[in-house]
């Protein structure tokens, strides 16, 4: 130090310069490029959709005959869009309540004992490939859902209105039904595990608090934890949705590909992507561009969950106060 | 030690008028307290008498917050931790593992070092507590809410923005927040875990007013790392060290004529 005679600080500092702004034009090049990426996809989506939107226009969302041989053919989205936002919403049904139920297990109520190996066979859960769901749905849960929950619940429920209808005959190894079963069972890792994850970022002293009040565990839980960490755990569920509403290996396996749109949960179904995923290969012209705008379409659907989601968060923030 | 602990009435020799001896709120007998293996109270007697200020005072780690917890079995969240003897809160046996604790805590309200607001309006704040126990109209709870921020001292401050998220108060207003909100589900006796050691002076100024006013209806128990509060608030002091209680005595015997040489140390500072 002393041989390089006195200290120039300017220099040192200058050197530094350099290297912030290379940081900052990395950091932000990185930013806008998912900007472009995004914009990229839409732009190219359009461009493919373009001659279905062009042949169907808005009838293309309340269509329900897909009939991509006929001559000229018929494309209409209805019975995918359907099938998506129905096994959607029961496999969401089915994985809020009971994927925030084991986080506030493991966080409130577990021995320290279980806490381990229920968290690591959650994060396992999360682990296992789709296919694998699909391949277990269609030889495993299908038939058994087929043999056993579904004709219980078509007999309890023959002759009732509405209901009736929803679980109408005749048991399927494919249906709705079963792909949102699969489905609640993939995402319910995502609930479990962001809720966790935010449950114990509650202060043990507002806990405490909580509990010194005279609240029993559930009223900790319900007006307090809950309450607390209620923006992580929404993110957390539409984490879920958002996997539910794209899965698309498990569902082509077990919901049976058909775009009749049917009452029964129990009849077979078709969702966005499954649609795509097994006709996309086989397809050209009109029809390829009617799957594309399917695509586009299950994009808009997702964006606008996002939103309502944002919109919702927004609202429980003011009525809390903030 | 024990001697000093049941000599509470012999404090003749004060400068001030001792107060008279206040009938006994709740009575600790040869408590002990483990953390696992750790052994942290050991004998503990003493006792928190009725409308009285007890403060608490020693070095950190003493055990005077553990001993805090125990009143209300706020260590039995957590498990590992156990506590022997015997500990009546008037004829309850607060150590009983059958006694409900929800309804102990009801009795036995606590107040955090850190104010702890709970996620939600200040109306709800304090309404949360009084729903848990009592079933009352719309009008009645307004009431009551009221009476608890007046109580707090602390109405002036937050009536026009009831709505507000509890969260958006300062810290010291957050703190009486809290106190309301103890107050509000009307116990016997209040607990106050440095109760001030967050808060800027004025702050402090007027919690420390409040525990005063608290203890024309309240039995309290407070524990301090600010011998100048404990002498200002409280009646009785208890110091304790390393878990065991030194000494327990009228704060201004405490505060000029201590019996014992650690008592003495530590009011000086020459430690803690």
């Amino acid at each position: 130090m002393e041989a390089a005679g006195p200290y120039d600080r300017a220099k040192a500092l200058s050197a530094f310069k350099l290297g912030d702004l290379t940081f900052y034009w990395i950091t932000r090049i990185s930013a806008i490029s998912v900007l472009l990426i995004l914009g990229g996809i839409i732009l190219s989506l359009i461009v493919g959709a373009w001659p279905a939107m062009k042949e169907y226009g808005f009838a293309f969302l309340w269509t329900q005959r897909w009939a991509p041989s006929a001559d000229p053919p018929v494309l209409g989205a209805l019975g995918p869009i359907y099938g998506t936002l129905i096994t959607s919403i029961i496999a969401m049904l089915i994985a809020i309540p009971v994927g925030i139920g084991i986080a506030v297990f493991l966080t409130e109520l577990c021995p320290q004992m279980l806490r381990r190996p229920i968290g690591i066979a959650i994060e396992l859960l999360a682990g296992i490939p789709s296919i694998i769901y699909g391949m277990w749905g269609f030889f495993v849960l299908g038939p058994f859902l087929a043999n056993t929950f579904q004709p219980f619940m078509i007999r309890i429920f023959e002759g009732v209105p509405v209901l009736g209808a929803v679980f109408a005959g005749p048991p399927s190894y494919l249906s709705l039904f079963n792909a949102a079963l699969i489905l609640a069972i993939m995402v319910l890792p995502f609930i479990t595990a962001i809720s966790v994850d935010v449950f114990k970022t509650v202060p043990p002293v507002l806990k405490e608090a909580a509990y010194g009040m005279g609240c029993t565990t559930w009223e900790v839980v319900r007006s307090v934890v809950i309450p607390y960490t209620r923006v992580g755990v929404i993110g957390g569920v539409m984490l879920a949705l958002g996997r539910a509403l794209g899965e698309t290996m498990a569902v082509t396996f077990i919901i049976g590909n058909s775009f009749r749109i049917s009452s029964s949960i129990f009849a077979p179904g078709t969702t966005i992507s499954a649609a795509i995923a097994s006709e996309f290969a086989e397809s050209d012209g009109l029809h390829q561009s009617g799957l594309i705008l399917l695509g586009l379409l299950l994009f808009v659907l997702t964006f606008f969950v996002l939103a309502g989601a944002r919109l919702m968060l927004m609202r429980l923030e003011k009525k809390a106060g903030k | 030690m024990t001697e000093l602990s049941v000599s509470t009435t012999v404090a003749g020799h004060a400068p001030q008028v001792p107060l008279p001896e206040a009938p006994p709120k709740v009575t600790v007998r040869n408590l002990n307290f483990y953390y696992g293996e750790h052994h942290a109270l050991k004998n503990i007697n003493l006792t928190l008498g009725t409308n009285r200020v007890t403060a608490f005072i020693g070095p950190s780690g003493c055990g005077k917050s553990t001993l805090l917890r125990i009143f209300n079995r706020m260590y039995d969240l957590y498990p590992g931790q156990r506590a022997v003897g015997q500990l009546m809160l008037d004829q309850t046996n607060i150590l009983d593992p059958k006694l409900d604790l929800n309804l102990l805590r009801a009795r036995v309200g606590m107040v955090f070092q850190k104010p702890t607001p709970f996620p939600m309006t200040i109306y709800e704040n304090i309404a949360f507590g009084i729903r848990l126990y009592e079933k009352i109209s719309k009008s009645e709870m307004d009431d009551r809410v009221e009476k608890a921020l007046r109580g707090g001292a602390l109405w002036n401050e937050v009536k026009d923005k009831l709505n507000a998220s509890g969260l958006s108060l300062s810290g010291g207003q957050q703190q009486r927040l809290c106190i309301a909100r103890t107050v509000a589900v009307r116990p016997e006796v209040i607990l106050f875990d440095e109760p001030c050691s967050a808060l800027d002076p004025i702050s402090t100024a007027k919690v420390e007013e409040l525990i005063q006013e608290l203890s024309e209806d309240y039995t309290i128990a407070i524990v301090t790392h600010n011998m100048q509060q404990a002498a200002r608030v409280s009646d009785k002091t208890a110091f304790m060290y390393l878990g065991e209680l030194i000494e327990f005595d009228d704060t201004n015997k405490i505060f000029t004529s201590p019996s014992d040489r650690r008592t003495q140390d530590y009011i000086t500072g020459r430690f803690g």
